[in-house]
């Protein structure tokens, strides 16, 4: 006999009894189909966190923090850090900046600015609002790539400039024509008030100079400070993370630099020093004035440095060198093993339990097959007369089985293709501020497509061969009397 | 041609043994329709089966055509069946959800033969038996003596050397079963085939050259 006909005996055999078939595939369906969507769910979100960091070449970058027991608590490449100012660990600065551009396999290192008092961003013109999600590095350096739809990549010489992430274009309803996006106006909403603002645009508010001013604090310390920002580039939707919009460290300075008015109470105490000497004996008159204070602390350190190492097999040393220095520090490497362990950690959980639902659907097999066998023995009579072998028989059922599972793995594979190309569909249109970019994540590699059905064909063949060994070992003459 | 030396086949039924068999000797030459007749349990069902390799003596030998079918495997006696041997049944056996032409295409499945080639002789067999208009009917759809015509042509669907006839007209009234029988016996008559019929009925064991009577598991 040969394989062909197997499989078109086996599958005309099938469909004598379609409702029991059917029934039977669909419990295949539901097991597999519980299997694929998580394997799939699984690789898409791991495959977009790869991708993320392969866009920014980030293979070949280490993370310096100024905290060396942050290292590891880090899960995003690029850092603002915490401000750094109050940190326990070494400061990130200009110094810093130099040393570790002088350690040995660095390429090149780019300062990535602390966190700045942005709350709220929006499109000039627009009411909805969203959070500020801002880095700010310097473009001078060709650390990391930025891949961009549309526009041009920052300069030095930038200040009041931004490159978008496509989750605010996206938002603005310019997904579909991301370059019309350029030239327009981001208007930056700091919280600063009460005579205090940004080294930038114009001067805060002065506060009264009669009385303490003590009321005029009070009222005016919610304050905001709006700065506006022309759109010169749109980064590729392309990193799992494209909530995150790019300004040039220098204006990040400007901005993280506060400029408040203090009193100036210096002509007092010369005339109290004066009147201490004797020369002059009442200072109840002299006025005193207001003068502007740069406090520019922010500005100095940075959030984080990213180094770029000239090859990746150097990552692990320089990160040696950088953690001897007392630095935090953690390369791409780090993340994605972690990134591989948690996700095994996942799989095999959500595996598991799909695989129970696969296992009841072989027990479905087994109890069809059983069936089959049992109805089937005169036939099983006739064959064995006709010349089958018993090894024919057995073939013949175990095909039947194999059959079962390979239908339940292609239809569990085409209906969760369906489900992953609605859930899409459904996601573009509302889910637009999930920080997980959901197109990606229903994939179906061909690995999944393959190992699937050769699985699920692989528990009909199992579960079909103890019905099938027996329908093989029924001597025919028994077979053929049976009523 | 078909030596059957000192064959017996024993059942344990409850502790006792019962010879389905009892050291029978049988020799069939070739191209010869010899009638087994007997009363039910006599062991006539149990010495054909022998003879058509279903089943395997517990004692004695077969030979056929100088090969002994006491120790040949599997693979070895099904081949023999599905090469030498057709099998005609006397409630048809046949495959309900096939077709008259499916269904006599069976055995040539086993045979190994490709598709087409198996169509081609399918269809000479059912026109040997006159059904060559009935080839795309379901068993249901036949009557009773066209079930048994599809039945004979799936016995002759491999050229076989031997057709072993179980009760053929057990099924038919007496009119179709003649219609059978004719056909058997031209087959013999124009192909050479060993004919080996089973039967009860006195008048179909008549019409073959030679006759014996089994009763008890012995020859009469």
């Amino acid at each position: 006999m040969r394989s062909f006909d197997y499989i078109i005996l086996a599958f005309r055999n099938l469909a004598r009894q379609k409702t029991r078939t059917l029934l039977t595939i669909m419990a295949i369906t539901i097991g597999s189909l519980s299997v694929i969507l998580m394997i799939s769910l699984l690789t898409g979100i791991r495959q977009s966190l790869v991708d993320m960091f392969e866009s920014m070449d980030a293979f070949a970058l280490v993370t310096v923090t100024s905290d060396p027991n942050s290292a590891n608590d880090n899960n995003s490449l690029i850092t603002s850090g915490n401000g750094s100012s109050e940190s326990d660990g070494k400061k990130l600065n200009d110094d810093a900046l130099q040393t570790l551009k002088k350690l040995p396999n660095v390429a090149d290192a780019t300062p990535i600015g602390g966190r700045i008092n942005i709350e709220t961003m929006k499109l000039e013109g627009q009411d909805k609002k969203l959070w500020a999600s801002i880095i700010s590095y310097d473009p001078e350096t060709k650390v990391f790539q930025m891949p961009l739809e549309a526009g041009r990549k920052l300069t030095t010489n930038d200040m009041d400039s931004i490159v978008v992430g496509g989750r605010l274009v996206k938002t603005y309803g310019y997904g579909s024509h991301p370059a019309d996006m350029i030239g327009k106006k981001i208007v930056l909403r700091m919280k600063m008030g009460g005579g205090t603002g940004p080294d930038w645009g114009p001067l805060p508010e002065k506060p009264p100079i009669d009385g303490d001013g003590k009321d005029w604090y009070e009222q005016h310390r919610n304050d905001n400070t709006e700065i506006t920002a022309t759109i010169v580039g749109v980064a590729q939707n392309s990193a799992m993370d494209d909530s995150q919009n790019y300004i040039n460290i220098a204006w990040a300075n400007k901005l993280m630099t506060q400029v408040r008015w203090e009193w100036d109470d210096s002509a007092q105490k010369a005339c109290n020093d004066e009147s201490k000497n004797g020369s002059r004996t009442d200072c109840r008159n002299i006025t005193t004035s207001q003068k502007l204070v740069k406090d520019d602390s922010n500005a100095k350190s940075y959030g984080s440095i990213i180094l770029k190492a000239n090859s990746t097999k150097n990552l692990p040393g320089i990160a040696d060198a950088i953690s001897r220095l007392g630095y935090g520090v953690s390369t791409a490497q780090d993340m994605l093993d972690q990134i591989n362990e948690i996700f095994t950690g996942i799989g095999i959980v959500l595996g598991a339990i799909g695989g129970i639902s696969l296992f009841v659907a072989a027990i479905g097999i087994i109890n069809t097959m059983v069936m089959a066998t049992f109805e089937r023995i005169r036939e099983i009579g006739v064959m064995r007369a006709c010349g089958a072998t018993r090894a024919s028989i057995r073939r013949l059922f175990t095909f039947e089985a194999a059959q079962l599972g390979f239908w339940g793995g292609i239809f569990g594979l085409g209906l969760s293709y369906l489900i992953g190309k609605v859930g899409t569909q459904i996601a573009d249109r509302y889910a637009t501020d999930i920080p997980i970019p959901i197109d990606k994540i229903a994939q179906f590699p061909w690995w999944l497509v393959g190992g699937v059905i050769a699985f699920t064909t692989l528990i009909g063949l199992l579960s079909g061969l103890g019905p099938a060994i027996k329908a093989a070992r029924m001597n025919p003459v028994d077979a053929l009397r049976y009523e | 041609m078909i030596e059957l030396s000192n064959i017996s086949k024993i059942y344990e039924l409850g502790g006792e043994k019962i010879f389905a068999l009892d050291h029978v000797e049988l020799k069939i030459d070739k191209g010869e329709f010899i009638a087994i007749i007997g009363p039910s349990g006599s062991g006539k069902s149990t010495l054909a089966n022998i003879i058509g390799g279903l089943d395997v003596p517990d004692e004695g030998s077969v030979v056929i055509d100088e090969m002994s079918l006491c120790h040949a495997n599997d693979s070895l006696l099904s081949a023999y069946r599905n090469k030498k041997i057709g099998f005609i049944f006397q409630s048809f056996n046949l495959q309900p959800n096939y077709t008259a032409l499916e269904n006599v295409m069976i055995p040539l499945i086993f045979a190994k033969i490709t598709a087409s080639e198996r169509k081609k002789r399918a269809m000479e067999c059912l026109k040997v038996v006159g059904l060559e208009d009935r080839m795309h009917h379901k068993p249901t759809q036949l009557s009773g003596g066209q079930r048994q015509r599809v039945c004979i042509a799936r016995a002759l669907a491999n050229n076989p050397e031997i057709i072993i006839a179980d009760e053929p007209t057990g099924n038919l009234d007496s009119k179709k079963g003649a219609e059978v029988v004719d056909i058997l016996k031209t087959l013999n008559q124009k192909l050479g085939v060993t004919l080996i019929v089973i039967t009860h009925d006195i008048s179909v064991a008549k019409q073959a050259r030679r006759m014996i009577t089994i009763k008890d598991g012995k020859i009469v």
